[in-house]
């Protein structure tokens, strides 16, 4: 039985409609990221989730129990926010007891449940402080300790790391993956930053305009995009994007500036409706490398000449910005190949992992 | 910005003016009340006979205690004292209901809006501009209706009614400024209405609970037309007493009597400003500055 079942959800604000029938399942235990640019209705789903919101059409199922009209606090969840909308007027250890009390929970059992939440999290020392006294990184702990105190079905979290320095970002990341390996609940996040989707979700659902685009693991997003919106929405930097002709079901050309390149292709038997027609050809910038010699025999390599416009070390990395023909690509590679800006060099296309998309529906093909 | 700047002798003379101009207003606003103190201080005759600015010869303070506990308003002759317990007792409860209803009030128009919420909120505002007298008849019949004419509670009803608009107004400015996220978190936390009001909200109040005490606290300790009309002769309020007193003469005009009782009468929100003022001005520019 799914831990949580969203059914045709459709909300509308007048006649704006802001959830276009959205269909997720949740198993117990996942780790569920909503995914999308500002706009897209992922906070109206996750408000509705929650029963902030109510939804215009379909149904909510939290363990298999219609909620849809339930009120919040009859859910069974818990919620942290972006802005951790902690009580200012209360101490930390009030903040996170709030919950029990008002369920009723008898006071022993409450400070018992306190303890074990503040140990887990690290907040001993901080239990009699108030919120105002508190850094970000540590309200952001309350927040979390305040949901788990109630050992709630389901945990939203809705942009919860969007306030915090990069830095501590990042430590925070890992120690909410952590808790979610520790304590195996179940989780549903809102982010639109795609490296936290990617680093902490089971399953990523990206969504545009109200509609789910692709419900799949981060891997399957990133390697098979289903549409060209959710391959330049999820990676960082995006992916390039070209105008391509399939020429057979090994070859492919891309003419720009009067000149005709030829890259080879490894899906061709996808391809084979499309041979003489035009694509849209995906390829991820660290697919685009210095020349390689370990790769340098494989039939799904190419080596082209591409001229450096911009070059951003990135430590690890050096990302290169490269003009070809009348296309910008961005390409990834090693340090230690040293590129100098509009002076042509060689850079290695890895086609192994190239996607395709229909020009007309931006559909993966 | 940090920069040194070197003042130009004019630069010099316009703050002098500014100074000048600012101490002369503030002492023509100073003025009244210092004759005031002066003359309360001085016998009838040396009022009669001197200057209203001369500092009393003989200071005594034998107008205030005949203006407390013996002037005579009207056809009694206790003083003012009665009629500033009656004050009292018809100002605290007003203040008190009125700032809770606003509370309240604030509380749901900011925080759990409904349909046509705006509405009636703005309906509500009227209630700051409709003139006292407008409302002076129908007001009388409503509590003739009650049963609660010419009665301490029928007064207090009506201070309440008409400073609900403006307690409302002040709490609902200062709640839509609080995080909705906060009220979000307590209803997942599983509070209901009034428990999110007495445990989150209220606790956030107390700057804005000052502000609306010490306007309700003024305006209904200075009212004098609702006192006169609707106190009914047990109940009158200082203000009314003080203009029965002013207006009552045996003989000659006792001015020093009449103006101790015009500071008694103004003493208590003299002292609420004194004492609480800062607040007030904190409380209002709180909304503006408030961080994270």
């Amino acid at each position: 039985m799914a831990a949580l079942t969203i059914e045709n959800v459709k909300k509308s604000y007048g006649s704006t409609q802001v959830l276009k029938g959205i269909n997720i399942d949740i198993e117990k235990g996942e780790f569920l990221v909503l995914i999308g640019p500002s706009g897209c209705g992922k906070s109206t789903m996750m408000n509705s989730i929650a029963g902030l919101e109510t939804i215009t059409e379909g149904r909510i199922l939290i363990g298999g129990e219609d909620v849809t009209h339930a009120n919040p606090k009859d859910r069974d969840i818990a919620m942290v926010f972006q802005s951790y909308a902690l009580y200012p007027n209360m101490t930390v250890r009030q903040n996170i007891s709030f919950g029990l009390e008002v369920r009723k929970m008898p006071k022993a059992e409450r400070e018992i449940q306190v303890d074990k939440v503040a140990k887990l999290l690290q907040l001993e020392l901080l239990l009699d402080r108030k919120p105002a006294q508190l850094s970000g990184g540590q309200r952001q702990r309350v927040a979390m300790g305040r949901a788990i105190a109630r050992e709630p079905k389901i945990y939203l979290f809705d942009e919860p790391l969007s306030n915090l320095d990069a830095k501590l970002r990042v430590e925070m990341r890992a120690e909410i993956k952590k808790l979610h390996q520790r304590l195996g609940t179940t989780i549903v996040y809102v982010t639109h930053d795609q490296v936290e989707a990617m680093t902490l979700a089971d399953r990523i659902a990206v969504m545009r305009d109200g509609t789910l685009q692709q419900l799949a693991t981060p891997q399957e997003i990133y390697d098979r995009p289903v549409n060209v919106f959710v391959a330049g929405f999820m990676g960082s930097p995006p992916m390039n994007f070209i105008t391509a002709k399939i020429e057979s079901e090994t070859l492919l050309s891309i003419e720009t500036k009067g000149e005709t390149y030829h890259l080879p292709i490894t899906q061709g038997k996808a391809l084979a409706s499309y041979i003489g027609k035009e694509v849209t050809l995906g390829i991820r910038p660290e697919m685009i490398t210095e020349p390689l010699a370990h790769k340098a025999a494989l039939d799904y390599v190419k080596v082209l000449n591409l001229t450096p416009l911009l070059t951003e070390a990135m430590g690890a990395d050096t990302m290169v910005l490269t003009q070809f023909g009348d296309m910008e690509l961005k390409c990834r590679v090693n340090p230690s190949y040293l590129v100098e800006v509009n002076k042509p060099c060689e850079f290695m296309f890895d086609m192994s992992k190239a996607v395709f998309f229909d020009p007309e529906t931006e559909e993966l093909i | 910005m940090i920069y040194t700047q070197k003042t130009s002798p004019i630069q010099k003379l316009l703050r002098v003016a500014l100074y000048a101009v600012l101490i002369f207003m503030a002492a023509i606003y100073l003025l009244p009340l210092v004759v005031m103190i002066l003359n309360s201080l001085k016998d009838v005759e040396e009022i009669r006979s001197g200057n209203l600015l001369a500092l009393p010869q003989d200071p005594s303070l034998a107008a205030w205690s005949k203006a407390w506990s013996s002037a005579c308003t009207g056809s009694t002759c206790d003083g003012i004292a009665p009629f500033f317990f009656n004050s009292f007792k018809i100002v605290i409860p007003a203040v008190i209901i009125s700032t809770l209803l606003g509370a309240m009030n604030g509380y749901v128009l900011a925080m759990w809006r409904f349909k046509g919420s705006e509405l009636f909120f703005g309906l509500l505002l009227f209630g700051c501009f409709i003139p006292f007298q407008v409302v002076l008849i129908p007001m009388a019949m409503t509590l003739g209706w009650l049963g609660l004419a010419s009665s301490a509670s029928g007064l207090i009803l009506v201070h309440v009614i008409y400073g609900m608009a403006f307690t409302t107004l002040f709490f609902r400015n200062y709640y839509v400024g609080l995080p909705r996220e906060l009220i979000s978190a307590a209803k997942i936390d599983g509070a209901g209405f009034f428990l999110i009001f007495w445990r989150i909200v209220l606790p956030l109040s107390p700057p804005i609970i000052v502000v609306t005490v010490i306007w309700q606290f003024t305006q209904v300790w200075n009212d004098f037309l609702f006192g006169v009309v609707f106190s009914g002769v047990d109940n009158l309020p200082v203000t009314v007493a003080l203009n029965n007193l002013v207006n009552t003469s045996f003989g000659g005009k006792e001015y020093n009597v009449d103006m101790a009782a015009a500071l008694l009468a103004a003493l208590p929100t003299i002292l609420v400003y004194v004492f609480a003022g800062k607040y007030f001005v904190r409380g209002l520019s709180a909304g503006a500055v408030k961080g994270a």
